[in-house]
């Protein structure tokens, strides 16, 4: 069973003059030590769907269950209980202005009902894990944002969590800090066992961090999977526009036929290239070419341009599926 | 006047004054404090909307607000009669006072506890915290600064007031003005009470922007 599961999740915001579906029938489940990021152009109902999960959103219709429990027949008090095992993270940090390091990391178990003592032990713990300890007595505005968020971290496990939420957490980041924060999420859910759930609008971030993917266009669950397959073969169009947003690939020059081939695995290490060169004799064009690391597996995609004659577009395309590698058309 | 006679009749009426505006303010904010709260979380937006108690309550508010305070003080005679079993003199003026400045204080701390991020407060909801928690722990902490500002602002303001009741029969700094410098042509006592008005308003000021200062995290040091 799913550590999370959600069922035919909708979710409409009534307002005077209109109506907006944020979520149409969303399902999906989430299994325990999955980072999973939700990714999704802006406006797309990712930050809605998150919010739905600790119920910070009442869903219009469908349901929640985490860890077996239905959300809805929680009462309040079970509710707020259960949320203490599902800590959440935010894009600006939202810690307590006028409580230092440790009185923030405090207030999460303080909200907890736990004794004086016991709340400062874990907070040395936490500052140890996060890396805060030479700074626990700041406060808020004399730290960076990176150290914000590693303070929020350090909030957000202070109550033993079995699930972490992330509302954009790197995205008022820079690259650098960006890599730091998801660095110390993946320790997090390596050591702790913890589940993330990661929203986010950066492919990047998903790539480098997430086990598994759903992607999120105009309220609806589009493509869901591991990371690998979602980003080698995107299925929707909203997906490849997320994948490769910045090539542009989705709009070609009329009149000039390109395709998008996929390495996997070993296969981006063989010089494919010059030997389709060699063998057909033809000459293509690199229009772009991106080699990543998803998952500790290399793949890369290139689009290429093609000859101008049809029997030479041909024997490339042939040529590569002889290799097996995913071809498509763009 | 002459020094001997000015001075301790001075000394009474700064004395009369800072009772009337210290107690006041006390008591307008024990009304006004449970009453922006309940503004705060019932409105629309708050933690447990409620529109038609909040509504109601915003319209009282808003009526008292709108009453100049010399007509107010007239109005509310009876109610002074009742509590303070006279209209007249510095304790009876309390009366008026604090129904005049509790919604004015209620309006402060509600826009004080409207500046708190909402989304500290929506932290706060993440991590399973309850209304009370959310009050105690994070509103009123979280607007402590725009708090004590606020605080300064309306016993100014309460001081103000006192003073103007002198016009209708309450004591202190105001009424000392009123009859002599008004009723008797005494300018010189009419000067230096204003003069002390101005001094008393400045260290007001002075103090309550120093706390709030001092004790704002938000600063880097
Ligand atoms: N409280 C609300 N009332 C009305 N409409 C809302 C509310 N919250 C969100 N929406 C609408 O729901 C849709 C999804 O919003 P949501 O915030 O979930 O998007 P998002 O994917 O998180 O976008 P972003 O990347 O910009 O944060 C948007 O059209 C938004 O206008
Ligand atoms: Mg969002």
């Amino acid at each position: 069973m799913a550590l999370i599961e959600l069922k035919h999740l909708t979710k409409t915001f009534k307002g005077k003059t209109q109506t907006v579906d944020a979520l149409r029938d969303i399902n999906l489940d989430i299994n325990q030590g999955d980072i999973y990021g939700i990714i999704g152009m802006s406006g797309a109902g990712k930050s809605t769907l998150v919010r739905c999960i600790n119920f910070l959103e009442k869903p219009t219709s469908g349901s929640v269950v985490i860890d077996g429990k239905d959300l809805s027949t929680l009462t309040p008090a079970e509710l707020r209980k259960l949320r203490q095992e599902v800590s959440m993270i935010f894009q600006h940090f939202n810690l307590l202005q006028q409580r230092d390091v440790r009185g923030n990391i405090a207030f999460a178990m303080e909200i907890a009902g736990m004794k004086r003592d016991a709340i400062n032990k874990r907070i040395d713990e936490l500052l140890e894990i996060v890396g805060l300890t030479d700074r626990q007595h700041n406060y808020p505005s004399q730290l960076s944002g990176g150290q914000q968020q590693r303070v929020a971290i350090a909030r957000a496990l202070a109550t033993n969590p079995k699930i972490i939420l992330c509302d954009e957490a790197t995205s008022a980041l820079d690259p650098t800090t960006t890599t730091s924060i998801l660095n110390l999420l993946r320790e997090i859910n390596k050591k702790m066992g913890i589940t993330i759930v990661i929203i986010t609008h950066e492919m990047s971030v998903v790539e480098s961090t997430c086990s598994h993917v759903a992607i999120i266009d105009n309220g609806t669950l589009v493509e869901t999977g591991r990371v690998e397959d979602v980003f080698s073969h995107p299925k929707s169009s909203a997906a490849r526009k997320l994948i490769f947003r910045k090539t542009g690939a989705d709009a070609p020059p009329l009149g000039k036929r390109m395709i998008r081939i996929v390495f996997e695995g070993n296969a981006s290490s063989e010089p494919i290239l010059a030997d389709l060169v060699m063998e057909c004799r033809v000459a293509v064009n690199i229009m772009h070419a991106e080699t990543r690391d998803v998952g500790g597996k290399a793949f890369g995609h290139m689009i290429l341009q093609l000859p101008e004659e049809r029997v030479q577009q041909e024997k490339v395309i042939y040529y590569l599926q002889s290799r097996s590698i995913h071809v498509e058309e763009v | 006047m002459a020094l001997e006679k000015l001075i301790p009749l001075l000394m009474d009426g700064i004395k009369d004054t800072l009772y009337m505006t210290t107690i006041s303010t006390l008591f307008a904010y024990l009304l006004g404090m449970p009453l922006a709260l309940a503004l705060v979380l019932t409105s629309p937006k708050g933690l447990k909307p409620m529109p038609l108690l909040y509504r109601v309550m915003d319209f009282v508010v808003n009526i008292f607000r709108s009453i100049p305070f010399l007509i107010l003080m007239i109005l509310v005679i009876p109610v002074t009669r009742f509590i303070a079993g006279k209209s007249y003199g510095s304790t009876a003026t309390i009366v008026p006072l604090v129904i005049a400045a509790a919604p004015y204080v209620a309006r402060m701390i509600e826009s004080s506890l409207l500046e708190v991020d909402p989304g500290v407060i929506e932290a706060a909801q993440s991590m399973g915290a309850s209304i009370p928690q959310i009050v105690f722990k994070v509103l009123i902490p979280e607007a402590k600064t725009s708090l004590i500002v606020g605080a300064t602002i309306s016993s100014g303001t309460i001081l103000g007031y006192s003073a103007m009741s002198g016009a209708i029969g309450g004591g202190g700094l105001g009424q000392i003005a009123i009859s002599y410098g008004y009723n008797r042509y005494q300018t010189d006592v009419l000067v230096a009470t204003v003069v002390l008005l101005v001094i008393l308003m400045q260290i007001i000021q002075i103090v309550g922007m120093f706390i709030s200062r001092k004790t704002d995290k938000r600063v880097r040091e």
